[in-house]
């Protein structure tokens, strides 16, 4: 059998360099995604090369996968084929920023931390805390619209995306949206982008607008006795006249992960609804207030936490996956989508079933947002899990949303999709995925539909 | 005069008062906000999404393009024909069909107008947030069609922030949902692509929308200015304070007077301009950037900051603004309203460049800016009737919208392309950028039948404004 890119390894080496094709075992491994290996790693410097290649890649019908720091690479169905991961580790420039604008344009190979330091000296970020936090690229929230916990006040990346480069599989460089804010110009080729999962084309650059960093932050604490407690203090929080900026619900099990071991300050038993406010003093104080009635009205104890534990325990919330997968590295993690008044609902399904076959569920739930992530921290047997997950997505499309399989052992993907079953739009992203990618070679097998 | 088959069809499937055919009253529908262009063959008044099914696949088996409509209020000819065809009208399916005030959306159908919804969330405490200037008029389904904004986008968005799923007929009659009721449905983004695709990829006949929660406390604040930059630099300061505020709007002088004139908002006859400033949210939140932003506007220069009491000062400033395309109307027999966006540091500079424009074709250019997100209207004076005139209005938007994309902006931020930008659209895209949404266009819409001569560049014409200005008054 021809291995790999061999063939066409001078062809590509010809437009990124000799010393930007890797195949070594070891580097190739770091990059794979549901147990397949690409056979070797690109390492493209500019927009211009990532085009060379990937039309090379298209004449050869060679696989490629982007990535960056592989923080998402488990997300989707088992790669139907996989030659060349396309790492844009060598793409981190900041092509244009300027703060009183509040945009920026930067390569997707950027890391958020870096862009957090970068826009943190003007007082400026870009308010997205997704799972992997600071080591996740531009590149690869964008392309999975990946949000965390401060999607509750700030949105997606889709509503703070401006414009974006594109690397298509013809080898043109193209450009969507633009670099201004309010911009409505063609059809909105950057909405298609964002969340495409890497299907359509590269995307090299993205043009950013910024938000001010807010003055000053506070975090407070409901001790939680029960769902229905939950549902009450999301309900009066959502109603009233405050606009959190995060809000996350823990069980028990995800505290665990989340706290920070200090004496005194374990949650115990209980589930917590952690809510952040930013602002001045003044505004805090104000929260502090409010949130203090709502507490005292709906029954539930509220406490505040020192600034530096709050931050640590945040970052540990917004990036539980990675905290999870390095003791439990067999863990499951389901992400239920729901509209708001579902939530806790769904969850309640998820723990009576993790309570009746004795599972290890560890609960991190944005009930403002109507998302829930179910980690299975030690999943018996494949089958126990597969079933646990057609449970709960039959529970989750009764509640009008959907259950997405965000993490799981190749052998549990094998008997099941990811994404569940597509909807009637399918045909249309089909054409579309053909339009752009008409060999097929982008991701091949990974997306809704095994796309 | 006889009906032609396709014309028998409609009225079967319709009804003789669901579909329109004789020539006068085929006219109304020449025209939207913008301009005219072509009479329809027919008007159609669908009032569910299998009628508009039924009417595509007619259309489709005649060969006959078809235009989706909504209140005609557009300003970029979205909704003008431009060969013939039937216009669907959705001003009849303008039912709110569920406002879910837990989950926070509402789904509409897309005659709704966009302020009624507003109205029917607001005892509730919540509104719909995107507000185009013709929100008494203009439907939801225009507003998706076109991805209008409005002053408040400056804080919430544009209309693409705020739908999350949509029901569309395809142009061969299929029916898709796209979205959901919640956010992140895996898959392509394509409510993200049908909202502002003019009609050009499909008919939406079902909106689900988000609602946001009122403020508890709102500010307006009018700051008050002898000279221009002063009024720019603020814009740049409140920024630079980490404010943002709800809306950020600047009118000069002249466009003031012309208000006033009409209005009677209380605007200053005698300043150069002035910043109409919203902030909105906690009430501690509102009392500090409102001090912040009076204090940052009497360092750049205010003469005045008033600050609006009452609700029905705050209305009144705000009728003003929102009429002001009406009040124009009174002072010159036709005005052209261009929309371009630019980099908001970049306004001084803009503002001069349109004032030499004005003097160089000797027109009179009044300024309504959306300038917290740098996005211009500048309207352009003239008479319909002075050929030499007209000529020159296009000549003068043309190069202002040039120089808006020499600055790294936009050729619309929120009006749209529709026939009048089209042919500019070279301006900003490449050609492999164009043949991408090409692509797009034609995975949808691969007969061009609907809303054809919209969107994307001819390759006819080369990089014009495709206006017949003032053809509509």
């Amino acid at each position: 059998m021809m291995s790999g890119i061999e063939p066409m390894r001078a062809e590509i080496e010809a437009i990124v360099g000799g010393g930007s094709v890797v195949s070594d075992d070891a580097v190739c491994r770091t990059l794979s995604a549901d147990g397949c290996v690409p056979k070797s790693v690109v390492y493209p410097r500019t927009a211009e090369q990532v085009a060379a290649v990937l039309k090379c890649a298209a004449d050869h019908t060679l696989a490629v996968i982007p990535c960056r720091n592989a923080t998402k690479l488990g997300l989707g169905n088992i790669p139907a084929r996989y030659d060349v991961a396309l790492s844009l580790r060598k793409m981190n420039n900041v092509w244009h920023y300027e703060p009183e604008d509040l945009t920026a344009t930067v390569e997707a190979g950027m890391k958020l931390g870096e862009l957090a330091r970068l826009l943190g000296r003007n007082g400026l970020w870009l308010p997205l805390d997704p799972p992997g936090g600071a080591r996740a690229s531009v590149g690869g929230v964008l392309a999975t619209n990946a949000s965390g916990p401060l999607r509750l006040l700030y949105g997606a990346p889709r509503d703070m995306i401006v414009g974006m480069t594109i690397a298509t599989t013809d080898g043109k460089i193209i450009k969507a949206g633009g670099r201004v804010v309010k911009n409505v110009a063609g059809y909105d080729l950057t909405k298609l982008l964002i969340g495409s999962h890497g299907a359509l084309g590269v995307m090299v650059e993205a043009h950013l607008k910024l938000f001010p960093l807010p003055a000053g932050r506070a975090t407070f604490i409901f001790h939680v006795a029960s769902l229905d407690e939950a549902r009450d203090l999301r309900k009066r929080i959502l109603q009233s006249p405050l606009n959190p900026m995060r809000m996350t619900l823990l069980n028990a099990e995800a505290g665990k992960v989340v706290w920070e071991d200090e004496a005194g300050a374990r949650p115990g038993s209980t589930m917590t609804l952690w809510v952040e406010a930013g602002g001045t003093n003044r505004v805090l104080e104000r929260y502090a207030r409010t949130l203090g009635a709502i507490g005292s009205a709906a029954g539930a104890k509220v406490s505040t936490m020192e600034q530096g534990t709050a931050e640590r325990s945040w970052a540990r919330m917004v990036d539980f996956q990675s905290w999870l997968a390095e003791e439990f590295s067999d863990a499951v993690i389901l992400r239920g989508s729901l509209p708001i008044a579902g939530c806790e609902e769904f969850v309640n399904r998820a723990q009576q079933g993790a309570d009746k076959t004795k599972s290890r569920l560890a609960v991190f739930a944005q009930p403002g947002v109507g998302t829930a992530h179910l980690c299975y921290l030690d999943p018996s047997d494949y089958s126990a899990i597969v079933s646990t997950i057609d449970n709960l997505r039959a529970a989750a499309k009764e509640l009008h949303g959907a259950l997405l399989v965000e993490r799981c052992a190749p052998e549990i993907k094998q008997r099941l999709d990811v994404w569940g079953a597509p909807g009637n739009d399918f045909e249309v992203m089909r054409k579309v995925k053909h339009a752009w990618d008409p060999k097929g070679i982008l991701s091949p097998g990974r997306f809704v539909g095994r796309l | 005069m006889k009906l032609t088959l396709f014309q028998r069809a409609l009225s079967t499937l319709l009804g003789p008062g669901g579909f329109l055919w004789r020539p006068e009253d085929l006219m109304l529908y020449e025209y939207d906000a913008l301009s005219s262009q072509r009479v329809p063959d027919a008007v159609a008044f669908p009032t569910c999404t299998e009628q508009v099914v039924q009417i595509v696949k007619l259309a489709a088996r005649e060969n006959i393009p078809v235009i989706a409509r909504g209140a005609g209020t557009g300003l970029s000819g979205g909704a003008v024909v431009t060969a013939g065809g039937v216009v669907v009208s959705l001003a009849r399916m303008k039912r709110i069909l569920d406002i879910d005030i837990e989950n926070q959306r509402a789904r509409v159908q897309p005659g709704v107008v966009n302020l009624d919804l507003s109205l029917a969330a607001s005892d509730r405490g919540y509104f719909f947030a995107p507000d185009p200037s013709s929100q008494k008029a203009c439907t939801i389904g225009g507003n998706v069609a076109e991805n209008s904004g409005g002053p408040h986008t400056l804080a919430y968005g544009v209309t693409t922030n705020h739908v999350l799923g949509l029901k569309v007929v395809l142009p061969g009659g299929d029916v898709i949902d796209t979205g959901a009721d919640f956010w992140g449905r895996p898959g392509f983004d394509l409510t993200g692509l049908m909202v502002g695709s003019e009609g050009t990829l499909g008919i939406v006949t079902e909106i689900t929308v988000r609602l946001m929660r009122k403020p508890e406390a709102v500010k307006t604040l009018m700051a008050i200015y002898d000279r221009v930059p002063g009024a720019t630099r603020t814009v740049a300061a409140v920024t630079a304070r980490g404010i943002t505020p709800a809306a950020l709007e600047m009118m000069d002088g002249f466009t003031l007077r012309a208000i006033e004139d009409a209005t009677h908002a209380g605007y200053p006859m005698d300043s150069a301009a002035v910043l109409l400033i919203e902030v909105e949210g906690l009430r501690e939140e509102v009392e500090e950037h409102a001090e912040q932003i009076e204090s940052v506007a009497r360092e750049c220069g205010a003469r005045e900051v008033r600050h609006a009491k009452t609700t029905e000062a705050r209305d009144l400033l705000w009728r003003g603004r929102k009429n002001a395309f009406g009040a124009l109307g009174r002072i010159s027999p036709n005005f052209y309203v261009q929309d371009g966006v630019i980099p908001r540091t970049r306004l001084p500079e803009m503002l001069e460049h349109i004032e030499e424009i004005g003097r160089r074709y000797n027109l009179r250019i009044g300024n309504i800016f959306h300038a917290g997100d740098g996005n211009l209207h500048p309207l352009l004076m003239f008479d319909a009737r002075d050929k030499d005139q007209s000529g020159k209005v296009v000549r003068a938007a043309q190069e202002i919208i040039t120089k808006c994309v020499e600055m790294g902006g936009s050729i619309t931020g929120e009006h749209g392309v529709g026939m009048e930008k089209n042919e500019l659209m070279p301006l900003i895209f490449s050609a492999a950028d164009l043949e991408m949404m090409r692509r797009i266009k034609n995975v949808f819409n691969p007969g061009g039948s609907f809303n054809p001569g919209k969107v994307l560049p001819s390759g006819k014409m080369c990089g014009e404004l495709r206006v017949q200005v003032g053809a509509g008054d």
